[in-house]
């Protein structure tokens, strides 16, 4: 007889409340130096630059063929994986974020999954899994607590409780107090206060979570 | 989880999830192991975060010139599109009924599984049920019922089983929650399970039954195989 409660280990794991640290520390101590690819990667994602996205274009590009050239051994699909690769830095340079490691590690990342979803198009596999589903880090940064509409519904209900909430503030670790007094005391939007703060606004985000559902525990609102 | 046998990914193989370089049936079941292996998935980010801190440029330099003009195709694209926000909604399936009980899949598993399950009893008490995941593996849900026992078999190539519930022993000892087991075809086994097990297994190719009336199924066990990879989507 198979009881659950006799394999308490099997339950999947709730993704964990604090970023991973890989090689995040690096990348914090990185970002304020205008030559790294963390700051490259945050002004491509908060001001649209585009010399700074050039300069991340020559630098990733060869890298990027290589890997495609690994995976697929085929000229012209390593050329397509480097145009729809750094297209993909591009569009989503704001989601980066710099407390989840390097920025060579988050588009080393989605080079592959990039590459991964072409050549399961390209076999015509089913398309029920993407490289989003298989590999967990990215779409962890990807989905869930980015969601904008969720974060625009508590911002809702906080903003009414500012006072309270700048009272509990001071308990929260320094880097989550600057995202949460930039939103919620100076009532600035997360594209300004990204800006204002110099990180990525997927860093902004992840931040604000986390210092949210701190400030719940703290306050007592039910989750 | 096991912790006297080796059941727990080689670093050779994590490497190659990593890379992006194993058959998606593979990557889904290491992906399913990491779900439920702290170790492993410990293991898992230290090394893509050395692939990505070495990750090598290409020694020919073919393209950084002619790519050079493609910046200007892509900056003249909007950023932030709404596919950035992907909806993240419970797949509808998450959890798997046997008898008296269910479980939770992971997650990975529970997409995969998001068309349905259609169980299918074999002979010695053995369920299983198929996913169509690509065409380089055979993916399926294995569910031994308590007291069931698989007729002595060999494989031709490998196969990945990761015990997701219950426990099942062979010749080499017992397999509990979160164990992944690799097979090669070399290795002869007769699992057996007192108390039901369910698995996810994942095969490069047909089992091959090596011993009683089950070798007469061979062909048909090929050519079952064989309409499984042919077939389009």
């Amino acid at each position: 007889m198979i009881r659950n409660e006799d394999y308490p280990n099997i339950k999947p794991t709730p993704d964990s409340e604090e970023p991973v640290v890989v090689d995040a520390e690096l990348a914090l101590d990185t970002s304020r130096d205008p030559d790294s690819d963390e700051y490259l990667l945050i002004v491509t994602g908060n001001t649209q630059d585009t010399e700074a996205f050039s300069r991340l274009f020559q630098r990733y590009s060869s890298k990027i063929y290589a890997m495609g050239m690994k995976l697929t051994r085929n000229e012209q699909l390593s050329k397509d994986l480097v145009q729809e690769a750094m297209l993909n830095v591009w569009r989503k340079a704001r989601l980066y974020d710099l407390d989840r490691g390097s920025a060579q590690s988050w588009i080393f990342t989605m080079t592959r999954n990039r590459c991964f979803d072409m050549l399961r198009k390209i076999k015509r596999q089913p398309n029920c899994l993407t490289a989003d589903d298989i590999w967990p880090r990215e779409s962890g940064a990807e989905t869930g607590f980015l969601n904008e509409d969720a974060l625009h519904e508590e911002k809702g209900s906080l903003a009414a409780e500012a006072s309270i909430i700048a009272g509990y503030c001071g308990k929260l670790p320094k880097l989550q107090q600057d995202v949460i007094e930039q939103i919620y005391i100076l009532d600035r939007t997360h594209e300004e206060a990204a800006a204002i703060l110099e990180i990525p606004l997927g860093t902004l985000k992840s931040r604000l979570r986390l210092g949210i559902s701190r400030l719940k525990l703290l306050i007592g609102v039910d989750q | 989880m096991n912790t006297d046998l080796d059941c727990h990914p080689t670093t050779e193989i994590l490497k190659g999830y990593v890379q992006g370089s194993l058959p998606t049936g593979w990557s889904v079941a290491l992906s399913a192991h990491l779900e439920l292996c702290q170790n492993c998935k410990q293991q898992y980010q230290d090394l893509e975060s050395d692939a990505a801190q070495y990750w090598p440029h290409d020694s020919t330099d073919q393209g950084t010139q002619e790519f050079s003009d493609l910046v200007a195709n892509i900056i003249n694209q909007p950023q932030g599109d709404s596919s950035d926000v992907s909806v993240s909604g419970e797949s509808p399936i998450a959890e798997i009924h046997m008898l008296d009980h269910s479980f939770t899949l992971p997650r990975i598993l529970a997409k995969a599984a998001n068309e349905g399950l259609v169980w299918k009893k074999l002979s010695g008490g053995i369920n299983q049920a198929k996913l169509n995941i690509d065409t380089e593996t055979q993916c399926e849900f294995i569910y031994m019922s308590p007291g069931s026992q698989t007729p002595m078999h060999k494989h031709q190539g490998n196969e990945i089983t990761l015990v997701l519930d219950g426990s099942f022993s062979d010749a080499s000892g017992t397999y509990e929650p979160a164990d992944f087991i690799v097979r090669s075809g070399k290795d002869e086994h007769q699992p057996i399970s007192e108390e039901g097990c369910l698995c996810f297994a994942v095969l490069d190719s047909p089992l091959t039954f090596t011993k009683g009336i089950a070798r007469l199924f061979n062909p048909v066990n090929r050519y079952r195989f064989r309409n499984t990879i042919v077939q389009k989507p």
